[in-house]
């Protein structure tokens, strides 16, 4: 590469101008910023451009943070006060975004019974709600699937029945991300965008991820979901209380994935199937704590996991009275 | 041909140890996950910014323990429409006409096998209503129902205390507060009912 001559640099100055003089939507707010990028980062430029208006020099101001786990407890901060200004002007409601870090001596694990569960779907109806999850194309992190007694395979089971539940003869199946111990999502992305926790919930950095969908094809059990469009939910129902590696709001063309509601389990809480169960079928807890409800599942019930001979060690176990 | 033959054995068995090294990996990783779970003892999950303020039901202190010591229950008393039962049901005559019917006639009696009913005096006090009586002398209050249950479903009874049926409630961290058998099954018609599921999904492809 030699030095660009006088009349490339125009080139590039004529297409910043056009892009400048245009309405900042997320498109060519990106083209410009590739091209503008490295030459305005480079001059100290960090509050946007003369003309911009607020949110666009918050969105600016976004494309060049970090990596999530390389930013400083700073850049958090400053990241986190970003987000939740561009949530009230763009769905003009007020949010609070954590980035609680996992808790000492906590390994997550789930426990799904198979003869409890009576297929209502509330735990769905629940995860679509707190996980701010899009309404249009009916994303849903967790698909139940309905089983005729003996059959034990998945692809054998209805994940799309729709009449009233139960029906005899057949038992529910819960399935989501299992945050697998060894995660062959987390292998198979290019850009470091999706990792595991320390308290073993594997994550995306939305904003890190380019949505190739390489996890999605990595993952055995269907448990990555893609956004095809902007995720729309009505304001009224945006879950406020969110996590930045959790129900914060995705944007087009990003991997989302059942986090078991990291905002809420790093505070303490249930997830919000757990909560929203009507049956009991599911336990959440603490797989490091002996005395914890899971470890007594492990101890004293018939489990088992699903494709256990993948070796991705899901800590997600199904069991029987 | 002796130096092609020795350097041939050499790769054969740098592909065997890359091979044998190879399944040692994989072996390892089958102990996983259990494993660290076996071998840890964390510390008993004491969590002080969760109160008894952050509950909205009121609970009490099981009669019971669990293999963490003891632990809370939500209290069922209280949200008994009516409550206390003797306010009818005492020495003087019930004078409404068809009490009997207007005060518990919506209770539909499905407990048991079919054609062997439970009736009322299999749980409730005859001669206190204020009290469940699963055995003659073995007086249970409301908030207590578990142990009136479990006289009948002991296997149940011991996978809610270790933690395997029913639930707890808002928190997995902090002291246990668990649900009680009535918060979930209606005691007179305790089987889930049949009804549709909240939501429905599309088709995976």
């Amino acid at each position: 590469m030699g030095v660009p001559k006088k009349d490339e640099y125009r080139a590039v100055d004529d297409f910043v101008g056009r892009i400048l003089s245009r309405k900042n939507d997320r498109r060519s707010f990106l083209k410009g910023a590739v091209v503008t990028g490295s030459a305005l980062a480079l001059s100290g430029c960090g509050n946007g451009l003369p003309g911009m208006g607020e949110e666009s020099v918050l969105a600016w101001q976004e494309f060049f943070k970090a990596n999530y786990r390389l930013m400083t407890e700073t850049e958090k901060r400053d990241t986190v006060t970003r987000l939740e200004k561009l949530a009230r002007i763009r769905q003009g409601i007020d949010v609070r975004i954590s980035t609680r870090e996992p808790r000492e001596n906590v390994l997550f694990g789930y426990g799904f019974n198979i003869s409890r569960c009576e297929g209502y779907m509330d735990c769905v109806a629940a995860c679509v709600k707190e996980n701010n999850v899009d309404r249009r194309s009916k994303t849903q992190y967790i698909r139940i699937f309905e089983m005729e007694h003996g059959k034990m395979n998945v692809d054998a089971g209805d994940g799309k029945y729709f009449h009233e539940v139960p029906v005899d003869g057949h038992f529910y199946m819960g399935v989501q991300c299992f945050q697998c111990e060894n995660p062959p999502c987390v292998k198979a992305c290019p850009t470091k965008a999706t990792w595991q926790e320390p308290d073993g919930i594997v994550v995306v950095d939305y904003d890190w991820c380019i949505g190739c969908r390489y996890c999605m094809a990595a993952c055995p059990y269907w448990g990555r979901r893609f956004n095809w469009n902007d995720p729309e939910v009505p304001s009224s129902e945006i879950t406020r209380r969110q996590h930045y590696l959790g129900n914060r709001m995705r944007s087009r063309g990003v991997m989302e994935k059942c986090t078991f509601c990291i905002q809420r389990s790093r505070e303490g809480r249930n997830t919000a199937c757990v909560e929203a169960c009507p049956t009991g079928s599911r336990v959440f807890g603490n797989l490091l704590d002996p005395d914890s409800e899971i470890r007594f599942v492990l101890a004293h019930k018939k489990v088992f996991r699903m494709k256990e001979e993948l070796g991705t060690e899901p800590k997600f176990w199904y069991f029987m009275d | 041909m002796i130096r092609f033959s020795a350097t041939f054995s050499l790769l054969a068995a740098l592909f065997l140890g890359v091979l044998l090294s190879g399944c040692r990996e994989g072996g390892g990783h089958a102990a996983g996950v259990a494993e660290r779970i076996k071998e840890a003892q964390a510390p008993i999950a004491v969590d002080s910014t969760i109160t008894d303020a952050d509950f909205p039901e009121k609970t009490v202190l099981a009669m019971e323990e669990y293999q963490g010591g003891f632990f809370r229950v939500e209290a069922r008393r209280e949200l008994i429409e009516r409550y206390p039962c003797t306010g009818c049901h005492n020495e003087k005559e019930v004078t409404v006409a068809d009490g009997a019917a207007q005060a518990h006639g919506d209770i539909v009696l499905e407990h048991g096998e079919k054609g062997r009913r439970l009736v009322c005096f299999a749980c409730h006090k005859p001669d206190n209503r204020n009290l469940l009586e699963a055995e003659e002398g073995f007086a249970v209050d409301f908030d207590h129902s578990y142990r009136v249950c479990g006289y009948c479903h002991f296997r149940q009874k011991r996978d809610w205390i270790g933690g395997a049926h029913g639930k707890r409630m808002e928190f997995w961290a902090g002291a246990r507060v668990v649900k009680n058998c009535t918060s979930c099954h209606d005691p007179h018609s305790p089987r889930f009912k049949k009804r549709w599921p909240k939501t429905y999904s599309l088709p995976l492809t």
